[in-house]
Parts: structure tokens; sequence; C-alpha cells
């Protein structure tokens, strides 16, 4: 695996995110945004990186690393830690802030600046005082929704002030990650291990599911569906460990898998060859799994294939499968040492970026995948 | 915001408002900070001995120091650094002898690379600044970038790469080389004229080169000479080429090049004293520098800027194989010319003095002293080398630790009182064996938990060195800022990860409350999924398991449910004021078509319930005689204290009920159990 390339950015980065590639586009994303943590001044900052191109692989090494280099595009100052981000169209990010507020920015990739252009305060608070927002997920460029410490969901939609609807009670705990499962089910982890789907079709605050991991209650802190199979699951926990679900199972829905020494922040699927996985830790590791030598026995087809497939392929996905072979699948550390904290990572094209308590970006050229 | 900036100065002013009776007074922030403000002192009493009005003025100031390295820019100083030191530290322990000397020899150059790079960044920020004032503060830091640069390269080549049976000097000519550029800049100036030596400063490029030992660059501007093709220019030149280099490819011995030194120094002296070049009297001085003429050195002392440019130069030309120990003695002579010639001996003479007199502490010392005003990166990095060296013994100072320790907790005491680089901190407190985890036990109990994402990163730091009375301290703190803001869920899961029975049990004692007060309970996703975790506290065992009568209940799954209550009063799982509850739960089990408890277990019923009433009566009468006790006040439950009311008059109606409804289910029970089912 080539080495990665470093950048001291000055900033404790809490979560990075590519921008996505715009629709029919088989030109990958070579922009990204980052928000901050923990200082007096915090940022939400967009950057820039030239290596997605593909004729950079013929580059030397030294190049490489230097076309890796990601540089600033611009940045804005961000009220409270940014908690989580996404990016609702091309241009639109939604930051989820400590301050208990979402909000809405607008990137003019043109002017290269960006500017806030909706907030909505306090959406998340508790006996007056407000708590931090700690999820944010998208669904369409018209749904946004938010999860936060006081267990709240709040459903938004841009341009509209007030929120198009609470979930007052959907978690007695912390809500720590949340996705779109499908249009109108959202998927959410929670700090007492608990793995919840909740309908918006639904006329009420309790989930339709709930999912419990073990009966230490470890807080689970991060989810990711599969990009082909929403019924594939992969979560992340504060022990370190790797769970996957089957949430089609009602009764053994998971396999759990013994992974870092400390909690695991982010867990991604890689977005067009799913059979690998990346996890992100507090130990200062960034672990890539593959598990293409799962599907050998159980999906010949999947292999070949490679890009998104939307069909179900049954039981055949090889996550599904770990119990039985778990031995095969092949777990490689990415960085070359461990330091402080890795917060957050993300996949585009052949590129994966991570954030760090070190203030760091690592930019990593993914090997060939099959 | 206010912070001491100005160097060497030790007292700083705070724009607070003077008055009769003020005196300062200040409260601890976190590490290096301090909240100061204006108080009176001592106030004067009015007559009625109440203390006279407060202060009209309330600001309160925000003091902190060692802030220099918190800059955008010199935070990749200090992130860049500590993973090249967390990286050493493990490679002391892995490593030994030679492996260990040559990766401290890395280490130190890694440092120095970084602050190269901080200071061509910190240059490159400057320039694009417009604001003056913003200006001048990159240019104290570039400038103390410089310093800090050329005092660790000379430490570096006196303590840490010494290579025996080599020429220091070679070593010292680059470390001046490389810190003083001034007269390559002129060089380049003068080459870009059309005729060079036409140039005003063309001999002072020649011998400021010169004097570096840049023999090759000098020898390509004397070639740009209108008379260079004359005999003088030709044989200076030839001087210049034979002059012999150090090369540690040469395999050359000390004694050799001394050997082949003196022969061409013989040759210069020679062609000086023929009297070759007395038609220019610009390149006499050339040939008077090669020559090593001390009056010529003294005569163009200005060149040299500074008395450690000079002593360098001076034995270039007059003791190129001086021994490193030897450096002190002319070191003190440079030194004394320089200030006999009017100039100050400043902070850094005296540490550049003291690490050429080989004298260690002294110059960690002196560089405490000078540099820790605005950080102690410096000291501390460097002393930690040293130490691993061999260099510094040591010696257990006064206060419990070494010099190293000392060093590295003042470094990072300072970056555990940011905001942000906290984390940082807390891998250098690691490496301080005596004194670092005491420290980190006091910094983590202050530092502030704004998200329960930071409270489980410190969390993990906790974990990972054992120290489980700060971790439980943690979750103590989360679970009653989450208690206080009525997040009750969020306060259990906290209390329950640290195992904190108490506060579990207080808690639960209001979830408790809750469903008296309301009938039905909150929280149930948490309740309904306790699993084993219940078993922490009785009280949590009771209400894990009296959710789950309720929901085997609304699940129609009597017979379950029956059971389950029957097994929380009849095992005492239940507390004494839930009973009345309870037996009040069993009712509409009793009333169902169906017969579903049995003989047995209605005796069991039937004798808690007497066992209730019992203590009722019990305590009825002993409520009597306390005088004062409280007056009845029907439909309010009151919680079992002592000397309170246990059960209100329409509970003991209920009560009443219950005895009936057992006694009619009894009588149905035995009839079903008589019953011999027909086949």
């Amino acid at each position: 695996m080539a080495v990665p390339s470093v950048k001291y950015v000055s900033q404790k980065i809490s979560k990075i995110r590519w921008r996505p590639r715009p629709k029919q586009s088989l030109q990958p994303s070579d922009t990204f945004a980052t928000g901050s943590w923990d200082d007096e001044e915090n940022k939400l900052s967009l950057w820039q990186v030239q290596g997605q191109d593909p004729g950079s692989s013929r580059l030397a090494e030294e190049d490489a690393l230097a076309q890796n280099e990601p540089q600033l595009l611009c940045e804005v100052q961000h009220p409270g830690n940014v908690m989580d981000l996404c990016f609702v169209t091309q241009e639109h990010i939604a930051t989820a802030s400590s301050t208990g507020s979402l909000i809405l920015y607008q990137h003019h990739a043109n002017l290269q600046h960006v500017q806030a252009v909706q907030e909505w305060m306090n959406l998340h608070s508790s006996s007056g005082r407000a708590c931090p927002c700690t999820a944010v997920a998208t669904c369409g460029e018209d749904t946004v929704v938010t999860g936060g410490e006081d267990g709240r969901i709040s459903l938004l939609s841009p341009g509209q002030t007030a929120p198009v609807r609470v979930l007052e009670r959907a978690d007695s705990c912390t809500i720590n990650s949340m996705t779109f499962l499908k249009q109108a089910e959202v998927l959410t982890v929670n700090a007492f291990g608990q793995l919840k789907i909740f309908d918006l079709r639904q006329n009420t605050d309790t989930p339709a599911q709930i999912f419990s991991v073990t009966e230490d209650h470890w807080s689970l802190l991060c989810v990711d569906k599969h990009p082909g199979q929403p019924h594939v699951v992969a979560t992340g926990g504060q022990d370190g460990s790797l769970t996957i679900w089957d949430l089609r199972q009602d009764r053994f829905p998971m396999t759990a898998l013994e992974a870092h020494a400390s909690s695991m922040w982010e867990v991604r699927f890689h977005p067009h060859h799913a059979e690998h996985l990346f996890t992100c830790s507090e130990d200062g590791s960034l672990w890539h799994w593959d598990g293409s030598a799962l599907t050998s026995t159980l999906d010949i087809s999947a292999k070949g294939g490679g890009e998104v497939n939307s069909k179900h392929t049954g039981h055949h996905s090889p996550w599904l499968g770990l119990d039985a072979s778990r031995n095969k699948l092949e777990i490689t550390s990415i960085l070359p040492y461990k330091s402080l904290p890795v917060n957050t990572l993300d996949i585009e094209g052949a590129m994966l970026v991570c954030g760090t308590d070190s203030e760091t970006i690592y930019t990593v050229t993914l090997p060939q995948l099959t | 915001m206010a912070s001491s900036s100005e160097r060497e100065v030790d007292n700083i002013s705070l724009p607070l408002p003077t008055r009769e009776h003020a005196t300062l007074r200040s409260v601890w922030g976190l590490g290096n900070q301090l909240f100061v403000y204006a108080a009176n002192r001592d106030p004067p009493r009015q007559s009625d001995g109440r203390p006279s009005a407060r202060p009209q003025t309330t600001d309160i100031l925000d003091v902190r120091w060692n802030a220099d390295m918190y800059g955008p820019v010199t935070r990749k100083l200090v992130n860049e650094s500590h993973s090249v030191f967390v990286m050493l530290q493990g490679q002391v322990t892995s490593h030994t002898g030679s492996a260990l000397y040559s990766q401290l020899k890395k280490a130190s150059r890694k440092y120095r690379s970084v602050l190269k790079a901080c200071t061509l960044e910190l240059q490159a920020v400057e320039s694009c600044e417009e604001n003056a004032e913003k200006r001048s503060y990159y240019d104290d830091q570039i400038q103390l970038l410089e310093i800090v640069q050329l005092i660790w390269s000379l430490c570096e080549i006196l303590f840490i790469d010494i290579s025996p049976g080599e020429m220091v000097l070679t070593q010292l000519l680059n470390w001046i080389q490389s810190h003083f550029s001034y007269g390559r800049q002129l060089a380049e100036e003068v080459i870009k004229e059309e005729q060079a030596d036409t140039h005003p400063a063309y001999w002072q490029a020649v011998y400021r080169l010169l004097l570096q030992g840049d023999v090759d660059r000098v020898r390509k501007l004397l070639s740009l000479h209108t008379c260079n093709q004359t005999q003088p220019f030709a044989s200076v030149d030839e001087l210049l080429k034979k002059m012999p280099q150090w090369r540690t490819t040469h395999a050359m011995s000390l004694a050799e090049f001394d050997l082949k030194w003196r022969h061409w120094r013989e040759e210069c002296m020679r062609r000086y004293e023929e009297g070759q070049f007395t038609a220019f009297s610009q390149l006499e001085v050339v040939v008077q520098i090669l020559c090593g003429d001390m009056l010529v050195f003294s005569e163009h002392r200005d060149l040299c800027e500074t008395w450690y440019h000079l002593l360098i130069s001076r034995l270039l030309f007059q003791h190129p194989t001086v021994r490193p120990t030897d450096l002190s003695l002319y070191a003190q002579e440079c030194m004394e010319e320089f200030r006999r010639a009017g100039q100050r001996m400043g902070d850094l003479d005296n540490i550049l003095l003291a690490a050429f007199e080989f004298d260690l502490h002294q110059v960690v010392k002196d560089s405490s002293t000078y540099l820790s005003g605005h950080s102690w990166w410096f000291v501390a990095h460097l002393t930690d080398i040293l130490h691993h060296c061999g260099q510094i013994d040591s010696q257990k100072l006064a206060f419990g630790s070494n010099l190293r320790e000392y060093l590295l907790l003042q470094y990072a005491s300072g970056l555990m009182s940011h905001h942000s680089l906290w984390q940082v901190g807390v891998d250098y407190l690691d490496f301080c064996p005596v004194l670092g985890r005491e420290h980190l036990k006091l910094f983590i109990e202050s530092l502030p938990l704004d998200s329960e994402r930071k409270a489980n990163k410190l969390l993990h730091i906790c974990q990972e060195r054992d120290l489980s009375e700060q971790a439980q301290s943690i979750c103590k703190v989360m679970g009653m800022r989450c208690t206080d803001d009525g997040r009750l869920g969020s306060a259990l899961s906290w209390f329950l990860r640290s195992k904190d029975v108490p506060a579990a049990t207080r808690l639960t004692e209001r979830f408790l409350q809750e469903y008296k007060e309301h009938g039905r309970f909150s929280h149930v996703d948490l309740l309904d999924h306790l699993g084993p975790t219940m078993l922490l506290t009785k009280q949590l065992t009771f209400l894990g398991k009296y959710r789950e009568f309720h929901r085997l209940y609304q699940e129609k799954d009597l017979q379950a449910a029956a059971s389950l209550l029957l097994a929380l009063l009849a095992e005492r799982v239940a507390p004494r004021d839930f009973w009345v509850t309870l037996l009040m739960d069993a009712l509409p089990l009793l009333e169902t078509p169906q017969v579903v408890l049995g003989t047995q277990q209605t005796y069991e019923l039937m004798h808690c319930l007497e066992e209730l009433t019992l203590e009722l009566q019990k305590h009825s009468t002993n409520a009597a005689t306390n005088i004062g006790a409280r007056p009845k006040s029907p439909g309010v439950r009151v919680s079992a204290t002592a000397s309170t009311q246990l059960i209100s008059e329409s509970d003991l109606e209920k009560l009443k009920f219950l005895r009936l409804a057992l006694a009619r289910n009894l009588s149905r029970a035995i009839l079903h159990e008589g019953t011999i089912a027909p086949a």
C-alpha cells in the first residue's frame, strides 16, 4: 500500500466527508469537507486534492505524495464543535454542532467561499440546557434528520425554518450516529448499545425495531450501511468491536468481531467495492478489512460485479457468512504508526482521507481493489 | 484576554483600575491560567457592621502564559514534534547501544527539520500579512525559532552527533553557514552586476564568504574581477584551490591533515611576504585572512557579526584541527574581543559560550530562563535527547524528579492548559515516570466535559492508564449532569458504565417515584433491555423485573406475569413501600375468568398481605404515640420514612378489596385444582 501523505492542519478533525460526485459523473470527487472540535474557535473547512486523477498512479511516489496533499480551498468559523457533517447537495453542507443546532452552509465553488445560509437553533436541549447535536443524515436534497444527546430526532427540510417533525422521546440515551436505510426509514445507534429503526411514516416516537448488541451495553458510536444491500449494516462500539448486522433476522441478527483496542469512531463500507470496509479508532489506528476472500465460497457473481449492486443477493452477502469463515477476513493497518485518536474517515474513488486528534489529515491511495 | 508576550520582562501590567484599598485577587484556571480581578483590601466596616458595598468594577482578566506555541503555524510544530517524541521514547526502550545512538541522532535532526519547516512557513505567512501588529508577532516568532535552531544545532554538534577522529570544525562551519546567509545574498547581488567589482559591496562579499570558508564562491567572485588575469589574482586563486579541505571520504588522519594544512599556510605566508599582492590592497586582505593574521580578523570583526562567527572563522585559518575540548579557550577570547569593542553580551551569547565550555547544565538552565517565558518546547525536547544520550546526569532534583522530567512536566503543563492540545500533553506526562501520573490525575479532574464524546475520550485515557478513580468521577459528573437535566436514561447508562451503586440506586428510586406518580414507565427502551446489568443494585433489579411484569401482562402472558409478581414479593426483591402497588397489581390477576394463581401462590400472596397489614398496624400505633405526627391528608401517598403516614386511606380500602379477592380466588383455585380435567 502506498505511504499515506500527512498534512498538519492546526485543528483537531472530528469529521471528514467527500463531496458527492455529480450524478452520472464517472470522475471521482476531488473535494472534501472537514469539521474541527474542542478548540476555542472551530472551523468548517473545504479541501481539494489532485491525486484523484487516474493518471496520477503513474507518478513517482514522491510526486504522488505531493499530489495527495490536500490544499485548503476555504474555511468558515463554526459555532461549537462540529459533531457530524454531511453534504446535502453538491454545494450544501449540513453540520451538527455541540451547541445543539444544525447549520446549513453553502459552498460557492467558483468564488471559493463558504457561508452559513440557515441555522436551526436549539434543536436539541433538555431542561432548557443545550445538548450537543451529535448526528446528521440526509435522504435526497430535501430531508435532513438530526439526533442529539437528548435522544431527540428532528426532521428538517432546508428552506423551512421550523422542523418538519420532532420525535421527542426517540431515545432514552444519546444518539451517537444515524443513517437513512430507505426513504422513510432511519437507523440510529445509541449510547446503550442499541440499534433502532424508526419508520418516519408512522405517527409515533417509538422505534419500529430495537436491537441490542451485548449484555454489557457498550455504547455504539458509528454506523454505516452496505451500499448495495441496505439490510446489511456495520456498527462500531466503544469497546472497539465491529458488528455486522443482518436486519432481516429477528433472532441473532449480528456477528461481533473484536477489533480495535478502544472506541471505534467510524466505520465505512467502500462505496463501490463493498467487500472492503474501513474502520478507525481512538487507539490511533486505521484498518482495512478485506472481505473479498469471503465471497469466493458463497457468492461468485458479486465478486466480478464490484460496482453497486442494487439487487438483493439473498443471503449471499460476504459479510453475513462471517461466522463460518472469519479466518478468511484479512485485516491490514494503514497508518505507519499509532498516535492520537483517528476520529473519522471517508472514501471516494481510490482515495481514503482521515482526520485525527493530532491535527492531521492523512490521504491514502488505496491499492487496486477487487 | 491578556497574555504575557514581552521577552525578558517579568512584570506585565494589567488593565485594572487602581483604587484605594484595592488589591489583586486571583483564582487558578486550568494549568497555566489565572483569573485576576481587583478586590477591596480589608473592606472598611460600616456602622452597622456589614462590609461596605462591593467594588463597582467586575472585570475578570484571563491571564495565560507560555502560550506562544499555540498560533496556527507553531501548533504544527507542537503536533509534529509530538510524534517524533513519542516514537523516540519507544525506541529508547527497545534499542540499546549504537542502534539507539543512531536513532537519537535521527530524532535530533527530525526536530530540527520540523523547526526549519515551521520557520519557513512562518516567513511565508509573515510576507503575506498586512497587519503590522501581526507581522511583528510573526517576526518575533521567527526570531525565536532561529535562536532555538542556532542553539540546537550547536548542541547537536557538540553533544549528540559526536564523531571522534573527525574534524569538529567542518560541522561548525556548516553551522555558521546555515545561520549566516548575508554573505551569500550579497554575492548573488554582486554577480548580477554587469561589472561585478564595481559593486560597492564586492569586497565585502568576498571577505564574508571567505570567513565562512566558502572557497568555491570566493573563487567565482574573484574570477569576475576586471583584473582577474593578472598575476596576483592567479596566485590567490591557486592558493584557494590548494587550500586543504577535510573530507570524510579521504580517510586521512587529523595529523596528516594538519601537516598538509601547515604546508599550505607556509606557502600563503611566503607569497604574502614576497609582496606579490601589494598592488591590490583588497586582495592582500584575502591573503592575510588565509594566513590567519590576528590583526586582519580584528579589523574585519564586523563582517562576522557575532563573536561565535568570528570564533569559527579564526579557527578555520588558525587551528582547523582544533579539538572540541579546546573550543572554550578560543571562544572566550573571541567573546572578549567583541566585548572590548563595546558589544553587550546577551543571554544567547552566554548560552552558546556555555555550550562551547561543555557546561550543559548551564546551557539548559540559561535557555530555560531565557526562552521559557515563551515556551518550554525547546528545553524539554533538547534535554530529553541529551538525557538519553547520557550527556546530562540524571541527578535527582530537590523537588522529586530529574531535570528531564522537570522540563517535560513544564512543557506538558502548558499543553494541558490549552483548550485543544491537552491530548498531546497527556503523552508527554506519560513519559514522566515520577510525577507524570499525579499531574495527569489533577489535570483530568479539571478538564471540562462538554460533550459525551469528549468524556469518552477522557475515559479511554483513564482506562489505558488504570486511573479508575478518575474514570469513576468522569462517569459520575456526566451522570449527575444528565440527572440534573432530566435525562434519566443517559444518566443511568453512565452510572451503569461505572458500576456506581449508590448513584444508580438513587436514580432507580427516581424512576420508581415517577412510576408511582404517573402510573407508567418512561425510558422503556432502556428498561426492557437492561439484561444482566440490572443485577447491579437491588432496586434496579426490581425496576427491571417489575417492568418485565408489566410487559408480560400487556402481552397477556398472565401465568408468567403472576409468578414474576409473586417472586418479587416473596423473595423480598421489592422495596417495602412498593408492596401496596404490587399487591394492587395482583388484583386484576385474581379477577380473570381463568384461574391464574394456584392455591399455593394465593397463600403466598395472602402471607405477604398479612405481613404488610401487620406492619402497617404496628406503624400506626407508633405514629399515634408520636406527638407532632403529620396531619393526615387523604389521597396523598408519602414515601415510607419514620413517623409519616405509610399508606393512604384509599389504599387501605383497596387492601380490603384485595383480601376479599384473594379469598375468592383461593376458593376458585381449590375447586380448579381439585377437579380432574376430563380426559
